[in-house]
């Protein structure tokens, strides 16, 4: 019913052609900026920060980025839902190499981005 | 065997011990160390018996508003509280046990189908699945059953909606969060697709609401109780002022009508707090053991987390749903009574958590005007089903109070449709 009757190529069947030397670049601009940058700007510098680690999937750069921007300014964007994702990949990673401790830890961590996100919403965040 | 006499009879009977045994056979499978064995042991025994002191206090206000509201409008009202029944079913009915053994059923069950099917969700919503768990074992003692029949069933029928509605959900899930890594695992499933049908059907063309510009938060629902209460004290004022002094002088004593009922319902939301930090407490100890061997059991597995999950993809969605959702809970409220039904107050609670997740799922099939009409027709939703359920409930016994949580009544509906089947042969 909700489904698309024509198939349509899934989104994550398309593999974005990632230029790592581009992007390498790109993150030692941003990392530069990150120093100077004051409010929105730097928010918006993490993020991108966080975004483009993501993209070359170096996992826990990606989260320090992101979590370092959460911490400064609780917001429902992309850092959040990021972080959602970028936490269950190393909750899944963990559970595979059967380590109950970072399982445990990562678990704890998607439960805290949900009582944010709670918080955020009824203006406590 | 007088001593395994006495502890079957007197130790294995009572619910505090065996929510707390099953606490800590989850801490003794995590190898917790014995200090945090003992702690989380006693502190789930703990849980429990503060819930009974809030089911208590919810219930001491519940027959005096059910009392009051007949008396002043000659109709049944009944407050959406799932708190309330599952507080209710544990103390009250006396079965405690059954629900605290079915929890750990259910969480059984829901690792079984994930390990062996394609379904691959893990139901991680402890309080869900604990008012999953109550209306498994109400209804299931309802149609009859006790004993271990009564726990396979609950433990089956409720831990096939605990994966079930997780994948029911999914499609649009993962439209919303645009990855199938996370699951959404909140018991309102039902009305979550039946607004994104509505939606879905009504809003074509129409523009997001994230394009809108609106506050990002709702303030006034910044403390929970606060938000009840800011409900509750209206509609036991209204109710005790059109009962009349005489109706109430026999609750009331020497204390003035209007500040009884007023005092009545802050003892509501005082019941509702203590309640929910027993159920807090009870749940500490068992969800996280509960996780960490399905993590480790399913480790392909997809979360079904709580709705707020969702909350960060459209911020603004949420606003609406709740707003909708209470105008449509409004509306609906005052429908049920044409068709013989009790008067359901609406639930604020349900309306923010359930609304707003309900927002998102119309807004992301059908923009801001599948967002309005599909949660208005949510509101009307999510208070018939439960007025549908409530002569079944008050039939067992519950005092003025019915669900909030859909897939909760409709599992109640299942169990019903099974006693049905089964009375035909």
């Amino acid at each position: 019913m909700f489904r698309n009757k024509k198939k349509k190529p899934e989104k994550e069947l398309t593999e974005p052609i990632i230029n790592m030397e581009e992007i390498l670049a790109e993150i030692e601009k941003l990392k530069s900026n990150l120093k100077n940058a004051r409010g929105q700007e730097r928010i918006n510098t993490l993020n991108a920060l966080g975004s483009l680690y993501f993209k070359i999937e170096e996992i826990d750069e990606a989260i320090f980025y992101y979590e370092t921007s959460l911490n400064e300014n609780n917001a429902l964007g992309k850092a959040y839902t990021d972080l959602m994702k970028l936490y269950n990949i190393k909750r899944r990673q963990a559970a595979e190499s059967k380590d109950e401790e970072a399982t445990r830890i990562y678990m704890h961590k998607i439960d805290g981005l949900m009582k944010l996100s709670k918080d955020v919403i009824r203006g406590r965040g | 065997m007088a001593v395994l006499n006495f502890i079957i009879n007197n130790i294995l009977t009572q619910a505090a011990i065996i929510i707390a045994l099953i606490a800590c056979l989850g801490l003794i499978l995590q190898k917790k160390p014995v200090g945090t064995v003992v702690s989380g042991t006693l502190k789930t025994m703990l849980g429990f018996m503060v819930l009974s002191a809030g089911s208590a206090v919810i219930v001491s206000s519940l027959i005096y508003f059910g009392d009051i509201f007949k008396a002043a409008f000659g109709l049944d009202g009944i407050v959406a509280s799932i708190e309330g029944i599952n507080g209710q079913a544990m103390n009250e009915l006396g079965l405690g046990s059954e629900i605290a053994i079915t929890l750990a059923g259910i969480f059984i069950v829901n690792v079984i189908i994930a390990r062996f099917t394609k379904f691959k969700y893990i139901f991680l919503t402890g309080q869900a699945l604990l008012w999953e768990a109550t209306l498994c074992v109400v209804f299931a003692y309802y149609c009859g059953l006790r004993g271990v029949p009564l726990i396979l069933a609950g433990s089956v029928v409720g831990g096939f909606f605990a994966t079930m509605m997780p994948a029911f959900a999914q499609p649009i899930v993962k439209q919303i969060t645009g990855s199938e890594d996370i699951a959404l695992g909140h018991l309102c499933t039902i009305g979550y697709m039946f607004t994104a049908l509505v939606a879905k059907l009504t809003g074509k063309n129409s523009k997001s609401t994230e394009e809108i510009k609106l506050p990002k938060k709702l303030e006034f629902m910044q403390d929970t109780y606060l938000s009840v209460m800011v409900v509750m004290i209206p509609l036991y004022m209204i109710a005790a002022g059109f009962a009349g002094p005489e109706v109430c002088a026999e609750y009331c004593g020497n204390t003035n009508f209007m500040v009884h009922a007023f005092l009545q319902a802050m003892q509501f939301v005082v019941g509702v707090y203590v309640l929910m930090s027993g159920v807090r407490m009870l749940l500490a100890e068992i969800v996280p053991a509960f996780q960490g061997i399905s993590m480790k059991l399913v480790p392909n597995s997809v979360p079904a987390l709580d709705c707020p999950v969702l909350f960060p993809y459209a911020p603004n969605a949420v606003i609406f749903g709740f707003i909708f959702t209470t105008i449509g809970s409004i509306i609906g409220m005052f429908l049920t009574p044409l068709f013989g039904l009790p008067m359901v107050l609406p639930g604020v609670l349900s309306n923010f958590f359930a609304g707003g997740t309900a927002g998102i799922f119309a807004n992301k099939v059908g923009g801001r005007r599948g967002a309005i009409i599909g949660c208005i027709a949510h509101g009307i939703f999510i208070t018939f089903l439960p007025a549908m359920l409530s002569p079944m409930l008050a039939d067992i016994g519950f005092i003025a109070t019915t669900c909030t949580d859909v897939d909760t009544v409709v599992t109640a509906f299942v169990f019903m449709l099974f006693k049905s089947i089964v009375a035909i042969f």
